[in-house]
């Protein structure tokens, strides 16, 4: 009797537990991503039905993250890493993780290697990939390949080798380091600080203006350029290939191909002149900048992400708070004398028009002007 | 038949001037024949992964398969539609079938890297029903059975009742004199089933042969690439049989000093002319629904040797084989006979050396002296065996008024003769 | 000729049921259907960086004459294109990206193992059989040496040991098949190559990744799974980052290449018809153009 109940309640389980799963599989399609192509079910789900409740998704869901940009700053990196699973064909191959970050701070920073890169904790390559190939996904390479292709994708590119030797020592040897004088061996060398030059100057062959001035350090520090965003696809080998020729002859079009990027529909004699060209001062724009103006960042006033181009000059075009009371005039380096603090705004400054000369002709007759009598003391401002 | 024109053994010294010269040649390319058995394909041929068949496939076995179809041409045309006047040529035609095929062999098994496997196509067990390969291996191996058995009523005919073996081997006359009297009661009662089964056998293989390099599309120059390619080649055997039959004939005549069967061989003549012509009239349409024609223009080696192939081959024969002033010269005969032969034997060529164009050469293949050699051989062993036979065996016949005092006493004509084995 | 009719046709009858029991033979083997656990690899050139460890591998594996691991790394030979010979399955090539010259791609080749492969069909004993796990295999026993696989296949694998006198074989990549099946291993190329350019599997699961690895990354492939349907379907597969026109792999329709002369060859034979049908044609020919001579005959002699 005890059996046959338990038996019964056995089975009701089943039945209630199979109904359950019927009953929310609707649901789970319905917050599926939308993948296109052909993927299998068991490249993301372990389980055969998966629901909402239960998607049962695997650790690296690789598809979607598959080169996002990283949260993360170089500070948490480790200084080395020890890659010992095969030592007993190989010794351990030491991984100076803090030199290859730090080139990778030249291009796209952790992501370069690490696609997958979620904030908090970056998972360790072996995290997702096994020791063999994953055979419900065959996308995946399995550990060896995982680590093969992160070290060989830059290696073998500027030295065109796939020797083992440059990373696996077969048995006591000394460790990886720069030998010799050889330029092209940049093995285990710290890569030089990179500096930035201030300005390139050009000499074309374009005859009437054969001098173009590169203002790179404006680029740089006024749009804010990062490097990437002009020395997009540069690598390893665009400087230490040691197979590319000395010198390679561009057409026309790979010339401006950089330039391009923004100034497509400018003419030529944008950045081509007879002589070279001073660096941008906001002078030539008619709106000399005081000395405030000129600490700050062009984005400040300037609307981001749109071309430069002519803002309105009234203060409160930024300085939205500004009004009679909190305003001083001080910071337009002019400190208004007592009985001129005293008076509105409009007294001298007809219509509100701050860009325009002051008024003094409706108290004054003598024809002075505010350069001529200043209605208060200039201040001195320090030096830029 | 009539008694006169019965075919009789050619009384002639086997020897003579031109005999020794091709005896020569036939040692050299014996000679060459063992030295690839003793070193290799690769030692002795020219062939290579990118082109693995050469002169020995193109030549040895595929025009000599083609050039061997006077034997079913001639069988159909005397024995199976029973034109009686035709039969003076049976015999000679089916020699030649029988030692081409022989040679065809003998050639093939110098291109087999393992020759000594070459009976596996026999065994059930290996059979393989999808390979077009198979069906011409085994459709030669039966057909040359057949041969040998359509050929044995001249054996019979130059041995019944005169078996007298040399020496110690005399106790067999008696068992081989049976056997040739039940050959004979046999043979005479279900050769034509045989026949038959000859003429079938041909159209099977001599058609295949020409699907063999339809699996290599993406390899043949489009000139030669057709689906009806078999039809192709069953067509031009036909049409290769009769003028085979003619070249043979007057050279046998000129070499035996006989006058030539011009009354038959001008009567066959005049069938060449139209199965060329339904050869051709399926080339051109071919080449036409396949829009290959700019190819016959493109100016490489591929398309002069369609060129030459079809208007010296095909072309010229028809119009001259047209003319009876020609069909009644023996210049004329030998000359078209020896055109549409040479086009035939072209068109294997092309098919399978010339329009072959593997995918990654590193040279283009030219035989080696050894492929010539064998090649140049074989030809002449064939002729040799072939005279050796026609002066052992009622073969040729002699035409009416000739009268061969020789044939009657055979023992007195020739050196290198089997009489003195059967005397 | 002394026969009857009867005779005549009692004989064909005996005749025809005789060739009849090889119908079975004539008319096999044309259309079967790939087995969907047939095995295959993947090669993907974009993971491929020409490290040539594969070339090594194979010959350590198939006992083929090989020279030191380290030999390999010698990148000289990629100035001119290999073929594979007898002496090595598998070769490592190198071709460049037409847009970008200095993007350099490698290419491993080898035998295909075709779904339905030419020199398979072409081989007149069966020494070249594809085996329903996948690879195509070949018999030396039966082998005749005739070469016509040679000729058959689209891409100029099989190779020829034209130097042995006495027993030359066909020699191709052997997709380690008794390696997969005795010792359940990889073949030789696949669990050596460091970078995992090889994936191993069953070809529909292969085929499901490499369409996933070029949508992951479109920049990095182009869309096209090379052996997906060239020449009706190969178990090897690869993937590119430029256009296959460039590379070794010849331009294939998706038609199955044996197609054509099996049609034929099947049509000619079809049941036996056609052979027998031609038989009892030209004997009824001859049997009653012979009775209409010897009607004559027998008239002229009255």
């Amino acid at each position: 009797m005890k059996l046959f109940f338990g038996l019964a309640a056995q089975i009701s389980i089943v039945l209630i537990v199979a109904g359950g799963a019927s009953a929310q599989q609707p649901q789970g399609n319905a917050s599926m991503p939308q993948i296109q192509g052909k993927i299998n079910c068991k490249e993301c789900h372990t389980c055969q039905v998966p629901t909402a409740k239960e998607p049962c998704l695997k650790q690296c869901p690789t598809l979607t993250m598959t080169h996002t940009k990283s949260a993360h700053a170089l500070v948490e990196a480790p200084d080395s890493l020890l890659i010992d699973e095969i030592a007993d064909t190989y010794q351990a191959v030491h991984f100076n993780h803090k030199r290859h970050a730090g080139m990778a701070e030249m291009n796209d920073s952790c992501s370069v290697c690490h696609h997958y890169s979620p904030p908090g904790h970056i998972p360790p390559c072996k995290d997702c990939h096994g020791n063999e190939t994953n055979p419900n996904n065959l996308r995946q390479p399995g550990l060896k390949g995982a680590y093969h292709r992160q070290c060989l994708s830059c290696h073998r590119e500027w030295s065109h080798d796939t020797k083992c030797v440059v990373c696996h020592l077969p048995s006591a040897g000394r460790p990886l380091s720069a030998t010799g004088d050889d330029s092209t061996d940049i093995v285990g060398r710290p890569h030089p600080v990179i500096t930035t030059p201030a300005k390139k100057v050009y000499d074309t062959p374009y005859k009437e203006g054969p001098i173009v001035t590169f203002q790179h350090k404006e680029h740089i520090d006024l749009f804010g350029f990062r490097c990437v965003d002009c020395h997009h696809q540069e690598n390893c080998s665009y400087c230490h290939d040691i197979q590319r020729p000395a010198t390679t002859s561009k057409t026309q079009e790979q010339v401006h191909a950089v330039c391009n990027d923004c100034h497509k529909a400018d003419a030529c004699a944008k950045c081509h002149d007879t002589k070279e060209r001073p660096g941008f001062s906001h002078n030539q724009t008619g709106w000399p900048l005081n000395p405030y103006h000129n600490e700050i960042d062009c984005w400040a006033c300037h609307p981001t992400g749109k071309k430069i181009s002519r803002i309105s000059r009234m203060c409160v075009n930024c300085h939205a708070g500004w009004n009679q009371e909190n305003f001083k005039h001080a910071v337009t380096g002019l400190k208004l004398d007592e009985t001129h603090a005293q008076m509105d705004c409009t007294d001298c400054h007809a219509d509100r028009k701050y860009d325009a000369d002051p008024v003094c002709k409706d108290c004054h007759d003598d024809g002075r002007t505010a350069e001529s009598a200043p209605p208060g003391i200039k201040m001195q401002h320090r030096s830029q | 038949m009539n008694n006169t024109e019965a075919p009789a053994v050619m009384p002639v010294k086997y020897f003579s001037r031109g005999t020794k010269v091709l005896f020569g040649i036939a040692l050299v390319g014996m000679a060459a024949y063992v030295y690839r058995l003793l070193f290799g394909i690769g030692a002795a041929t020219n062939l290579d992964d990118q082109y693995p068949w050469g002169i020995w496939i193109a030549i040895d076995v595929a025009s000599g398969v083609a050039l061997a179809a006077g034997g079913f041409t001639t069988a159909a045309l005397a024995e199976i539609f029973h034109k009686e006047k035709y039969h003076v040529i049976v015999r000679p035609a089916l020699l030649t079938a029988m030692l081409g095929y022989t040679f065809v062999v003998i050639g093939l098994l110098a291109d087999l890297g393992r020759y000594y496997n070459v009976w596996h196509p026999m065994l059930p067990s290996m059979w393989q029903g999808n390979s077009v390969l198979f069906e011409v291996g085994m459709c030669v191996m039966v057909y040359l059975s057949v041969l040998y058995i359509e050929f044995l009523p001249i054996v019979v005919e130059r041995f019944k009742g005169r078996v007298n073996l040399p020496g110690p081997l005399h106790v067999f006359n008696r068992l081989f004199e049976s056997v040739l009297t039940i050959s004979d009661a046999f043979l005479s009662r279900f050769i034509f089933l045989f026949i038959i089964a000859g003429v079938v056998l041909s159209c099977l293989h001599q058609s295949s042969l020409g699907t063999l390099m339809v699996i290599a599309p993406t390899k043949m120059h489009p000139l030669w690439y057709t689906s009806i390619s078999p039809l192709l080649f069953l067509l031009s055997a036909i049409a290769v049989g009769f003028p085979m039959v003619i070249f043979e004939s007057i050279l046998a005549s000129r070499s035996f000093k006989l006058k030539p069967e011009l009354p038959v061989l001008s009567s066959i003549a005049r069938y060449t002319p139209v199965l060329l012509g339904v050869y051709l009239a399926l080339k051109i349409g071919d080449l036409t629904i396949r829009e290959a024609w700019p190819y016959v223009f493109e100016g490489s080696v591929q398309s002069y040797m369609y060129a030459i192939e079809l208007l010296l081959g095909v072309v010229a024969p028809i119009v001259l084989l047209s003319m009876s002033r020609v069909r009644n010269s023996v210049k004329g005969l030998f000359v078209s006979a020896s055109l549409v032969i040479f086009g035939v034997a072209l068109n294997r060529i092309n098919v399978f050396l010339v329009a072959y164009k593997p995918l990654y050469p590193v040279k283009t293949y030219f035989p080696s002296i050894f492929e010539i050699l064998v090649t140049v051989g074989l030809i002449s062993m064939l002729v040799l065996v072939y005279r050796f036979v026609v002066v052992n065996f009622p073969v040729i016949t002699v035409p009416n008024g000739h009268v061969l005092n020789a044939a009657v006493q055979p023992e007195r004509t020739s050196v290198v003769n089997i009489n003195r084995i059967v005397r | 000729m002394g026969i009857t009719r009867r005779d005549f046709f009692k004989l064909s009858a005996a005749g025809s049921a005789s060739l009849m029991a090889g119908e079975a033979l004539a008319s096999d083997g044309a259309q079967t259907a790939l087995n969907p656990n047939s095995l295959g690899v993947l090669v993907d050139t974009v993971a491929c960086i020409g490290c040539r460890k594969c070339e090594w591998a194979c010959n350590d594996a198939n006992a083929l004459p090989t020279q030191d691991l380290k030999a390999f790394e010698d990148k000289s030979v990629f100035a001119r294109h290999r073929r594979p010979d007898a002496g090595a399955y598998t070769v490592v090539n190198q071709f460049s990206d037409p847009r970008d010259p200095s993007k350099k791609y490698s290419m491993k080749i080898q035998c295909m193992h075709c779904n339905r492969p030419a020199c398979a069909s072409a081989c007149i004993v069966g020494a070249l059989q594809k085996t329903p796990e996948g690879p195509v295999v070949y018999d030396a026993w039966k082998c005749i040496g005739c070469r016509y696989c040679m000729v058959a296949c689209p891409f100029q694998i099989p190779a020829y040991e034209y130097d042995n006198a006495l027993n030359p074989q066909v020699r191709k990549c052997t997709f380690c098949a008794t390696r997969l099946s005795q010792e359940g291993k990889k073949p030789a190329c696949v669990a050596i190559c460091p970078n995992e350019a090889l994936t191993f599997g069953k070809r529909e699961d292969l085929l499901i990744a490499a369409h996933s690895r070029i949508n992951a990354s479109p920049e990095k492939y182009v869309d096209h799974v090379y052996g997906e349907t060239e020449a009706g379907g190969t178990g090897w597969l690869y993937l590119a980052g430029a256009d296959f026109n460039n590379t070794e792999l010849p331009k294939l329709t998706a038609t199955v290449i044996p197609n054509l002369t099996e049609t034929i060859q099947h049509g000619v034979f079809k049941s036996f018809v056609p052979p027998l049908a031609l038989y009892g044609l030209l004997g009824l020919i001859m049997h009653s153009l012979r009775a209409e001579k010897n009607g004559k005959e027998e008239s002229r002699h009255e």
